[in-house]
């Protein structure tokens, strides 16, 4: 099929090879407080933050933040919600969920991104929620991409994303717009 | 004298504060631009580091291609390879009526726009949905992105209003862009969970792990995958990277390049089907192969989309990207239109005023500028050039070149002065076209340089 055809045409037009650079040359900048300026960029990427205090719990803060018939959506051991994206594996039936409480595995200082795995089998819930929870432990959060993309990986279920706030727009005469197809409120509990 | 570049963007020019709006705006994305990579001190290394990368990947694409597409039909994902636009867009049809697929959301993919992929499927009796609010925006309006990153930003809210009110049935002259983006959103939401198949581009390829790599604000790729059970990604031969550690070196590059963010709001990993659905990978060439042994022009292959080029373009800031013949305007498109079919295209090259302010904001160091030099080098032998200009040329070859002719003509040319306005000031002389024709100096400048030296060497013989 098309494959090999294509396959002798690049051959047959690379004319000269270069060599792949060096990455280690590159000295990225760091931060003397990461965690505190990955906070900054979170709140500058639209997130809310708040800190687990001694004692207190992901629920406490689930039920200061959300009314009691609130539909919550999660697959995390403890994390009291009322829908299973394990169990409700149909899209269209988390339609209007309140929140999705997800686990965020690290969190970059640079621009507050933070890397969550796909490990619930209806991945929906993240994009479709009004408000996205992420719980994040603090000691996560690295400098830059190079050290975050040394260690993140995708899931066994096959996906993951750098998610940094709310989704947004400004594709209407460039007015910044939050909420436009995705979670219109992000909410990070740092652990 | 006059390009279709030249006469569209005189159409332009006529919007008045629009044109003002159009070009603040874009100057506005430039300095946000300037301001964030002035943030991270290595940022002339990231860009050094990026071209090489692209380079190299670029000279190697044989075998990343094959550890791409490894590693893809390990995790279960069908890679399709399409030579052409017309291989392209058969292959999705093909997917999309084996599953039965009515109804198909897209994330924003110019790669779709080179194949025309959307008008195809139309006649073939699939609905495409664009979910990416400006690209939804231009496809109610029925128009083309006139900006790959920003791509209804021709529209202003009253417009998006307009269009809202008669398409989705919004509130009569509401026209807050907030509003506006929240019917979008509800109106969107339904396509989303009614759509059979979801379609996203790729701004990565990942060899070493099999990942394609979607970077939007919106989130519609994900949602555009999360709710139809199947995914299909398009993905030029280009977007190759080797491994997880390059990607990190363009992720940090891209959208301070782009819009002046330190990033995009989701970057999405795609791996293999999520559970349940399907996959499918479309490699597409469509000329990109061929480019390979196009040493002058082959660097346009290292473009990331960011749209810095055009957004610092003077040119494009200053005329729209209607303006071009080709979907992708600015100094990218000009080269990339040059690269399908120079005789076609060939009106865009004189969109430039070779600044070359685009090689120097450009993240993996595309020379957009010097490639356009080069093409109006070859519009002669394409037989584009401009009659008139190179008469022009001639003349001006035989009078440079004489130095008697030279300093004969130019000292008397003042006499042109004395001709009646309407013998010079008149359209079929370029050089009274928008503007008065100049006056000739009674002294060239040479000799006035000549006569400031005398005088100078004069003062210092005095004791």
């Amino acid at each position: 099929m098309s494959k090999e055809a294509i396959l002798d045409r690049i051959r047959r037009n690379t004319l000269k090879r270069y060599d792949m650079p060096v990455l280690d040359s590159l000295h990225p900048l760091t931060y003397p407080d990461t965690l505190g300026r990955f906070i900054e960029a979170a709140i500058q990427s639209g997130s809310r933050i708040i800190s687990l205090e001694n004692g207190s719990t992901v629920n406490d803060i689930l039920r200061r933040e959300f009314p009691e018939n609130a539909r919550i959506s999660s697959n995390l051991p403890g994390v009291e919600a009322n829908i299973n994206p394990d169990v409700t594996t149909s899209p269209a039936a988390l339609d209007g969920i309140d929140a999705a409480v997800v686990q965020g595995t690290l969190g970059v200082a640079e621009n507050g991104c933070i890397w969550i795995p796909q490990t619930m089998t209806n991945r929906a819930e993240m994009f479709i929620a009004e408000t996205l929870v992420i719980i994040l432990p603090a000691n996560s959060v690295v400098n830059n991409m190079h050290e975050a993309y040394k260690r993140v990986k995708v899931s066994e279920k096959g996906y993951g994303a750098f998610i940094s706030g709310p989704s947004k727009t400004a594709d209407i005469a460039q007015v910044l717009v939050m909420g436009a197809q995705a979670a219109r409120d992000v909410l990070i509990i740092l652990t | 004298m006059s390009t279709s570049h030249n006469k569209k963007a005189g159409e332009f020019l006529k919007k008045g504060d629009y044109v003002s709006w159009h070009d603040d705006t874009f100057w506005s994305v430039r300095k946000k631009r300037d301001a964030i990579s002035a943030e991270i001190p290595e940022w002339e290394q990231l860009r050094n580091l990026a071209s090489q990368i692209k380079q190299h990947t670029l000279s190697h694409l044989d075998k990343y291609l094959v550890e791409f597409t490894d590693n893809l039909e390990r995790n279960g994902v069908t890679v399709h390879w399409a030579d052409d636009a017309g291989d392209f867009n058969r292959i999705v049809l093909d997917i999309l009526r084996g599953e039965g697929v009515k109804k198909m959301v897209k994330s924003k993919s110019m790669l779709t726009e080179e194949c025309g992929m959307n008008p195809y499927l139309e006649a073939h009796g699939i609905e495409v949905v664009e979910t990416d609010l400006g690209e939804r925006i231009i496809q109610l309006n029925k128009q083309r992105p006139s900006h790959i990153v920003m791509p209804a930003i021709h529209l202003n809210h009253n417009d998006v209003g307009e269009l809202f009110e008669k398409e989705l049935g919004t509130e009569k002259d509401n026209h807050d862009p907030t509003y506006l983006t929240y019917r979008a959103r509800l109106s969107l939401r339904n396509e989303f969970l009614t759509a059979d198949a979801g379609l996203t581009g790729a701004n990565f390829g990942i060899a070493s792990t099999g990942e394609i790599v979607v970077c939007t604000n919106e989130g519609n790729a994900d949602m555009a995958t999360a709710c139809p059970p199947i995914h299909i990604a398009a993905i030029g031969l280009e977007k190759i990277i080797p491994d997880p550690e390059s990607l990190a070196v363009f992720h940090r590059l891209l959208a301070r390049s782009a819009t002046g963010q330190p990033t995009t709001t989701f970057t999405s990993h795609f791996r293999k089907a999520r559970p349940g659905g399907k996959m499918h990978v479309i490699l597409v060439d469509n000329g990109r192969s061929s480019w390979l042994a196009d040493e002058d022009h082959r660097s346009t292959l290292k473009c990331i989309r960011c749209g810095s080029c055009m957004n610092t373009c003077p040119v494009y800031r200053r005329s729209g990207g209607y303006s071009y013949s080709y979907f992708i305007p600015g100094p990218l498109g000009i080269n990339l239109s040059m690269l399908r079919d120079p005789k076609r295209y060939a009106d865009n090259v004189s969109a430039c005023t070779l600044c070359l302010s685009c090689q120097g904001v450009c993240p993996v160091k595309v020379d957009n500028g010097d490639q356009i030099y080069k093409w109006r080098q070859k519009l002669d032998g394409l037989h584009r050039a401009n009659p008139v200009k190179k008469m022009m040329c001639k003349g001006m070859k035989t009078g440079f070149a004489n130095k008697h002719l030279y300093n004969f003509a130019t000292s008397r040319l003042h006499y042109l002065n004395n001709l009646p306005e309407g013998l010079l000031d008149n359209r079929l002389n370029p050089w009274a076209y928008a503007h008065k024709m100049m006056k000739f100096p009674k002294r060239p400048f040479h000799s006035i340089i000549d006569s400031l030296e005398a005088e100078e060497s004069y003062k210092n013989q005095k004791p």
